[in-house]
């Protein structure tokens, strides 16, 4: 397309990277925070601020948990176009019980599908999911928004558009962007080693913005690499969801062998059974991990084929202690309890990709790693940041000559996802700790404060833009600067307020999900209100000598 | 890709002239290219992967282990037919590969599909 293959490569970079930068710097930013989604909940959700649980009785507390759940309203809603007559009351044909467990998790996650009578296509479920208390079996609310894993982690992912899945794809997309603009920009500059030392910081801001930019983008490059990646093969049968259509047949042939083999049924008998003590099976399954040397806690455990003669219970051991995630699954006959399986070892693809996926979901314990995460993912907002700001700068003096708006454009869009999305995120916390906790809805209202916020400083970012179009800097980044400098205090303010846990207090037990958010907020203030100091002194003087300039010329 | 890079100077600056589209690309050709790296790179990785996966299977590999390994080559494969679908110099021949060798590594996903099935 141009004449060499550099100049090829820089054009993908700088426009396709405009583009996909805006959803890249959200996937990069939510993604930092989803790593410590568990914590985020903690804060957001004060009913829940214990110690982490192992997995509860099965025959005390799950199991009537189970009997008495229905999906959802909402699902039954969606799934009324695809039945053929009126929806049942009831479902009580159960596919499956769920309940899912991690070391940082002192609430359970449980979850449901049903079989949907009528349907067009037999294979439809309706699922559900709660939150559980593992020590009574109490559901939690569900529109207590859990902030962290509720919201920031599938904001991260899926852009919280899930239509039609429409957001986990345009993240797919910038997914793969991110891995041509980092090939790309290898090519581009190629003076790795140099660009990992070199940052001045005094020369222009164009200069020092595209030092920074190859700065972040080269320490961090493996990391970068590496999330993209494993992110895109996390949602591989999503993106290329072949085994459910082209080779269907072949899905369906290697199921049905698969299930022989395994001796663990594909489908219902069709006669109904009671179910045995699930606890014996559990009891049973750590003792056998035990026996292999590989004692351990249950990560997840699941019930197929729920009050039928063909029902099993399946046992995982939590991924605590190594990178992939549950695993050595045990699987009992439910009726009587006896052993029908037990899964044999990786076989060396499935090792590779559990480690990749296990690698980016992380949910083993190792808190190092979990915060140089948090780092490369800031690294990334950096990049794409200083990215924006390149753009900008090397642009803006001929857009004003030339009368343009382009750069105008790009810079308050960069607002909005730089400071803009910072405000929106600790409004969000702040608005979670001043609405009170029974009121329904309370979620719904988060959400809404979320993007109503976000909105507001993307139009105050352009309202405030005019000075781009002259060459200069839009005030507006200064101002939101100040936002955040006052909004994520008042957060930790008013978490201390509603629920008395000021930082003294869970600093002193040692309560780091809680002491942690509200440092990390007081941190970003402190960033955010050195930025604001930086960015007023030479701007005020230059407006001051053109107003001056124009009034009296 | 060394090669490639190696007969450029190394003074060279990107950055002056990526804002600037030379004339023979016009805003037709650019929308094509896009295309082509966007949906025939899908394409071509959609066939790679069900062949991929065919072809595994048949020779003795789990259905999900042939899925997760050619999904992973899949993807890495796209990152390269969207680069190259940008650097190749004749847009035709990039649609008939990408477009025409999907097409064909598909059908013949489905004719190795038929035989075991």
């Amino acid at each position: 397309m141009f004449q060499n293959f550099r100049l090829t490569m820089a054009w993908l970079h700088t426009w396709f990277g405009l583009v996909l930068g805006f959803v890249l710097m959200v996937v990069f930013f939510f993604g930092a925070l989803s790593v410590f989604d568990r914590e985020i909940d903690r804060w957001s959700v004060p009913q829940s601020r214990f110690a982490p649980q192992p997995m509860p009785s099965f025959d005390q507390l799950l199991r009537p948990a189970f009997e008495r759940m229905q999906p959802s309203k909402e699902s039954v809603d969606l799934m009324r176009d695809r039945v053929d007559g009126p929806m049942p009351d009831r479902f009580d044909t159960v596919r499956s019980w769920g309940a899912y467990t991690t070391h940082r998790d002192p609430v359970l996650q449980v979850f449901a599908s049903y079989e949907v009578p009528k349907a067009r296509d037999p294979e439809e479920t309706l699922f559900t999911l709660h939150i559980m208390d593992p020590r009574n079996g109490a559901l939690l609310p569900d529109d207590h928004l859990r902030l962290g894993s509720q919201f920031f982690f599938p904001l991260h992912y899926s852009l919280n558009l899930n239509w039609k899945e429409l957001g986990t794809w345009i993240v797919g997309f910038a997914g793969l962007i991110m891995l041509a603009a980092l090939f790309s920009g290898v090519v581009m500059h190629r003076k790795i080693f140099r660009e990992f030392f070199t940052f001045r910081r005094h020369k222009s801001t164009q200069r020092s913005a595209l030092d920074l930019h190859n700065l972040s983008g080269v320490v961090a490059l493996p990391f970068h690499f590496f999330f993209a990646f494993t992110g895109l093969v996390i949602f591989a049968s999503i993106y290329f969801p072949v085994a459910h259509t082209q080779l269907n047949p072949l899905h369906e042939q290697s199921e049905q062998m698969e299930a022989h083999a395994t001796g663990l049924p594909h489908e219902r008998a069709g006669v109904a059974a009671p179910l045995a003590s699930v606890d014996a099976m559990m009891a049973a399954a750590q003792a056998r991990w035990a026996a292999k040397g590989m004692a351990g806690e249950i990560g997840f455990l699941n019930i197929q084929h729920v009050g039928d003669a063909n029902s099993y219970v399946s046992i995982y051991r939590a991924g605590t202690d190594r990178v992939a995630l549950t695993g050595e699954g045990m699987h009992f006959k439910a009726s009587t309890g006896e052993l029908l399986r037990e899964d044999p070892p990786r076989t060396a693809v499935d090792s590779v990709t559990e480690f990749l996926t296990g690698l980016h979901l992380q949910h083993f314990r190792h808190w190092l790693l979990r915060w140089l995460y948090v780092v490369g993912g800031l690294l990334g907002c950096v990049c794409i940041a200083t990215g924006f700001i390149f753009f900008v700068e090397k642009r803006k003096k001929q857009h004003a000559k030339a009368g343009g708006q382009g750069s105008r454009v790009v810079d308050a869009l960069a607002l909005g996802t730089v400071t803009g999305m910072l405000i929106a995120t600790a409004a969000m916390l702040l608005i979670n700790r001043l609405l009170p906790s029974e009121l329904p809805g309370k979620g719904d209202w988060e959400r809404a404060g979320f993007y109503g916020v976000w909105l507001l400083t993307l139009a105050h970012a352009f309202w405030r833009s005019a000075p781009v179009a002259l060459a200069r800097h839009n005030p507006a980044w200064r101002e939101q600067c100040w936002a955040i400098a006052a909004l994520a205090p008042a957060a930790v303010l008013a978490n201390w307020v509603s629920t008395g846990d000021h930082l003294a207090k869970t600093l002193a037990v040692s309560y780091w999900p809680v002491a942690g958010v509200d440092l990390c907020l007081l941190a970003c203030a402190a960033v955010a209100a050195w930025a604001a100091l930086k960015l007023s002194p030479q701007t005020t003087p230059l407006v001051l000598a053109a107003t001056a300039e124009m009034t009296h010329g | 890709m060394r090669i490639v890079l190696n007969q450029y100077p190394n003074n060279e600056a990107p950055h002056t002239a990526m804002s600037t589209l030379p004339a023979t690309a016009s805003a037709l050709h650019l929308l094509s290219r896009i295309a082509a790296a966007v949906l025939g790179g899908y394409a071509f990785c959609w066939g790679f992967i069900v062949l991929s996966m065919a072809l595994l299977f048949a020779a003795g590999m789990s259905f999900h282990d042939s899925e997760h390994l050619s999904g992973m080559l899949g993807l890495l494969l796209y990152l390269a037919v969207f680069c190259w679908a940008f650097a190749a110099r004749s847009l035709p021949k990039v649609w008939l590969v990408l477009a025409g060798g999907g097409a064909a590594m598909a059908a013949a996903a489905s004719l190795v599909q038929s035989a075991l099935v």
